[in-house]
């Protein structure tokens, strides 16, 4: 396709580029026009990071080649603060702290804008309707809302401006206090810039090859044809290793590339750096890898069994890690109960789904330090392990933690940290990789899925005599935060509650899957949803409220926990009162009185099917 | 009705900072010119807030307003480490450690300032950007005070470190004390199951927290309410599937996650029971606040229609089948 004469007004400006009619607007404009406030999420139109105004409608940019706007009027995040001066919605954002990460918050703030535009008394109902094709993975919204809401409200003239002002403590007490987040500004104008969103001089992108099999031996690879094409500037395999080649939050059982096989669908297997994104992408596909598939494991019961293959030499029985916990007698404790129960969960892997996908850059600096600068959530690690896989003194790593899109634990892993540090050692030159939604899915760790056998005992009063908790988690096929998962799923499992006699087991496995990793609530998650579920079945065999068995069991201030800690202040019994007295909870045995009507009183939203909203805007116009 | 309602609840614990390791952090504090104040310590934000809660905590100290506070960048060959950003231990580690630092830089310059008034440094108050002693007619700048501080050849500078008393575990029994901070949390889910279609909508959360103290309430809220929809997720839609090792949820079109049109009204209780051992009595939230929703919203479907989910998430498929289920027994119970 020939090339495009572009042009079109961009934040009122004319502008006029040569451009690819197949181009996406939205990277022309983060590309061409270096306007990078607007964010890629997802390329395929569901996330809505992208949103800008064309012609003065919400549109995703990701989605629209730039020959479909031809002499169009484009106004993206930057058009809204163009003056410096943040508009009223923005404000509104700052002040109701509706931003976290920041990374949606260009597109919602578009999205935002242009609801309160199309019906200026928008309600809070109609208000989600219109956000809903904008995702947000931190705030859960409800501060979006509240920050819309006020903006409306000062918009119309029903609270004063002075609403949008942050606040001055008396006695400069600012501890409990809400003060507004000093790093809003920069979120809600789009001015705050991702690794992504930077630029170095001389830059080469970076294109990842990744394995097709689960579990493969490494015959060759052969680099020859992607090293000699104009414009590719390096090509790496585990062989430009100098170190030692392995990374992990607790074994380094990952090496930086695949070496001598592959372990799972999606692992790096050979990087390339060149002049642009897409002849790096070419190059990659250029190199030719030649497998011999093996034998794969996709479920951790399977990698149990004896004579399964072997994931990882080191571990010849796949497991990854045990954690047991001992108190008194089990068994002693199941004959003396007077009610046991057994039950089986399942739970499953779970994409953490961060807005920004993984995005780096390295360069060797004029000393001769390898600097890395990516949203790493460990970067004092990462510069240990980093400094032994290329074999330089820790004073030769230099780790920047740019600005964090999301991570909820799963940045934790150094999983493309070390290739860019190879790639600019190897040519000297600036890189930058940035990884699309598909690769970020693929390639980084999950939340452990996990299968439990849980059995308690009871005492006739309620009383926990006896627990017996095993867990099974697949890990996948690298090490990363597995122990660490297991070792907190075991030690809070049981919950925080007086248990006799208690033996917990945590098991981590390897398999071929995707790496399981770190993930917010790192185990505690899993283990805590049989614990409480399996209260609620003990609540109905006994005939008690949940609230009261509970209470019944939980520790006190001076309790020992499982794992025989004495606490001196335990706040479980303030909790439990603090959440029944607001929630007007109405005492009851559970699963004794479903289908009841009583509910739907007050901290509700309404129940709706999906466009019911919209019902009530026309309400609202016609009373206008 | 095709729509029933139901109420379920569950509770959790939480452990604070690194698990069974000895935790640590370190911050470097100055007073700057201008009464403004610059802290470096191995943080960034990752979306919870913590350069506010940081430069709240650093004004609380010196004596500033939070906007004087300039938060060094995190960069291992120019801030001391701090170590990750995970584990519910920024607030906790960083939080306490900047404070430390804080009060030690403004120590050097109360006692420039003490020397200066001739006055007891235990009556010098720093507050909101201003300096004074109590009882007297003594009351100028930070900047002021920055500037006798330079002219007297001293930096009002600080430096800390903040590590917790803590153990691994014992390998057979698990004994040890991995944490030397608790939190505990509950909370309650209202549910409107539609025994037609399957479909569970969360409609309420009421969620209580002990953080300790709470630095920025509305920080804290921010993460209750964003921890219950990545848990609401988790529980009724989020489903990462491989068919041999190949993901069959490749992209955000396959692998749903909770909109604004899903979301609960979520009410958040905080609970404050400070941390003895910490200077200021802070704990933290972060990932006990998705921990006990889940259950309360599978004891809440429960509630409402009688059927216990005990393999996640709770689809519609799998909801409407259990009611099938459940309606089957009850129908050969009766014959």
């Amino acid at each position: 396709m020939s090339d495009l004469a572009f042009s079109a007004i961009v934040n009122g400006r004319k502008i006029s580029r040569t451009a690819k009619p197949s181009q996406r607007l939205l990277d022309f404009i983060r590309d061409d026009l270096n306007l990078t406030g607007n964010k890629e999420g997802c390329g395929a139109g569901e996330c809505g990071t992208c949103s800008v105004f064309v012609d003065g409608v919400l549109m995703k940019s990701c989605l629209l080649p730039v020959a479909k706007v031809q002499g169009a009027r484009i106004d993206t995040i930057e058009s809204l603060a163009k003056t410096g001066e943040l508009s009223v919605l923005q404000k509104a954002f700052h002040k109701a702290g509706a931003s976290q990460c920041g990374y949606c918050i260009p597109g919602m703030v578009m999205a935002a804008t242009a609801a309160l535009r199309i019906n200026p008394f928008a309600d809070r109902e109609e208000i989600k309707e219109r956000l809903g094709g904008n995702i947000c993975r931190c705030t859960g919204y409800q501060k979006i809302f509240d920050a819309v809401e006020l903006a409306r409200d000062v918009q119309n003239g029903h609270l004063p401006v002075t609403m949008l002002d942050g606040i001055d403590a008396e006695q400069g007490d600012y501890i409990g206090k809400n003060v507004s987040r000093i790093d809003a500004p920069s979120k809600v104008s789009g001015r705050l810039k991702y690794a992504g969103d930077m630029l170095m001089p001389d830059m080469l992108h970076v294109h990842v090859l990744r394995s097709p099999h689960a579990h493969a031996k490494i015959l060759s690879i052969d680099t020859s044809a992607a090293e000699a094409m104009e414009g590719v500037e390096g090509v790496i395999t585990c062989a430009d290793v100098p170190g030692e080649d392995g990374f992990g939050v607790f074994v380094h059982d990952q090496p930086v590339m695949a070496r001598d096989k592959v372990r799972y669908v999606g692992e790096a297997v050979a990087a390339v750096a060149a002049e642009d994104p897409v002849l790096a992408r070419q190059a990659a596909a250029a190199i030719k890898v030649v497998y011999e598939p093996l034998p794969a494991l996709f479920n951790a019961e399977d990698a149990l069994k004896p004579g399964a293959p072997v994931i990882h030499d080191y571990a010849p029985d796949n497991v990854t890690k045990h954690i047991p916990i001992r108190v008194g007698d089990v068994e002693k404790g199941f004959a003396e109960s007077d009610l046991v129960i057994e039950e089986h969960y399942d739970t499953q892997a779970i994409e953490h789904a961060y807005l920004e996908p993984e995005a780096g850059l390295a360069y060797v600096d004029h000393d001769g330090v390898v600097v890395v600068i990516s949203p790493s959530q460990n970067i004092t690690h990462h510069r240990h392990m980093l400094a032994k896989i290329i074999a330089k003194p820790i004073a030769k790593v230099r780790f920047i933690m740019s600005p964090v899109g999301g991570g909820f634990g799963g940045k934790e892993d150094m999983i493309y940290q070390g290739m860019l540090a190879l790639l600019a050692m190897k040519t000297g030159r600036p890189v930058r990789l940035v990884f699309t939604r598909e690769e970020s899915i693929a390639s980084t760790a999950k939340r452990h899925p996990s299968k439990t056998t849980l059995r308690m005992g009871f005492m006739r009063d309620g009383r926990i005599r006896a627990v017996a908790f095993k867990m099974i988690s697949d890990g996948g096929a690298y090490g990363l935060s597995t122990e660490g998962v297991m070792r907190k799923a075991a030690i809070l499992g049981a919950g925080p509650y007086v248990i006799p006699n208690l033996q917990m087991d945590t098991i981590g496995v390897y398999t071929n899957n995707t790496p399981s990793g770190a993930f917010r609530s790192f185990g505690a998650l899993q283990t805590q949803f049989a614990t409480e579920t399996h209260l609620d079945i003990a609540c109905e065999r006994l005939g008690l409220d949940p609230f009261e068995i509970r209470r019944i069991n939980m520790m006190r201030d001076g309790a020992t926990t499982h794992t025989k800690q004495k606490l001196k202040s335990v706040s479980i019994g303030r909790v439990l009162d603090a959440a029944e007295k607001a929630s007007g909870w109405e005492k009851g045995v559970s699963g004794q009185r479903y289908g009841r009507g009583d509910l739907g009183g007050e901290g509700l939203r309404p129940a709706v099917a999906l466009g019911a909203r919209f019902a009530a805007d026309t309400k609202q116009e016609a009373a206008e | 009705m095709a729509r029933k309602r139901g109420r379920g609840m569950a509770a959790c614990w939480y452990g604070i900072a690194r698990t069974a390791t000895v935790d640590r952090a370190a911050a470097w504090a100055e007073i700057d010119d201008g009464g403004s104040a610059k802290i470096v310590t191995g943080v960034t934000e990752i979306g919870e807030g913590i350069l506010t809660v940081l430069a709240q905590i650093a004004a609380h100290e010196m004596g500033l307003k939070p906007e004087d506070v300039v938060i060094g960048d995190n960069d291992t060959a120019r801030a001391p480490e701090a170590a990750h950003a995970g584990a519910t231990r920024q607030t906790y580690m960083i939080g306490n450690v900047v404070a430390l630092a804080s009060r030690e830089a403004r120590a050097k310059l109360v006692q420039v300032m003490a020397t200066m008034w001739d006055v007891d440094p235990v009556t010098i108050r720093t507050e909101n950007g201003f300096v004074f002693a109590e009882n007297t007619n003594h009351k100028i700048s930070m900047g002021k005070a920055v500037e006798h501080c330079k002219q007297r050849g001293v930096v009002p500078v600080g430096s800390a470190t903040f590590g917790t008393d803590t153990t691994g575990l014992d390998g057979a029994d698990g004994s040890g004390r991995p944490w030397q901070a608790y939190v505990f949390g509950c909370q309650v889910a209202e549910v409107e199951v539609d025994t037609v279609t399957g479909e569970v909508q969360v409609l309420g959360v009421w969620a209580a927290h002990d953080v300790g103290r709470a630095v920025n309430p509305k920080g804290v809220e921010g993460q209750i309410e964003g921890g219950i929809v990545q848990a609401l997720g988790q529980a009724l839609m989020e489903d990462y599937q491989l068919q041999d090792g190949h993901t069959t949820t490749p992209g955000f079109a396959k692998y749903i996650l909770p909109t604004s049109l899903d979301v609960p009204q979520i009410n958040s209780i905080i609970v404050e029971d400070p941390d003895p051992i910490g200077p200021l009595g802070v704990k933290g939230i972060g990932e006990p606040a998705m921990v006990p929703t889940i259950p309360a919203i599978m004891n809440a479907i429960y509630d409402a229609v009688g059927v216990r989910i005990t393999s996640l998430p709770a689809t519609p498929e799998k909801v409407l089948m259990a009611i099938r289920a459940k309606d089957r027994e009850h129908a050969q119970a009766a014959e």
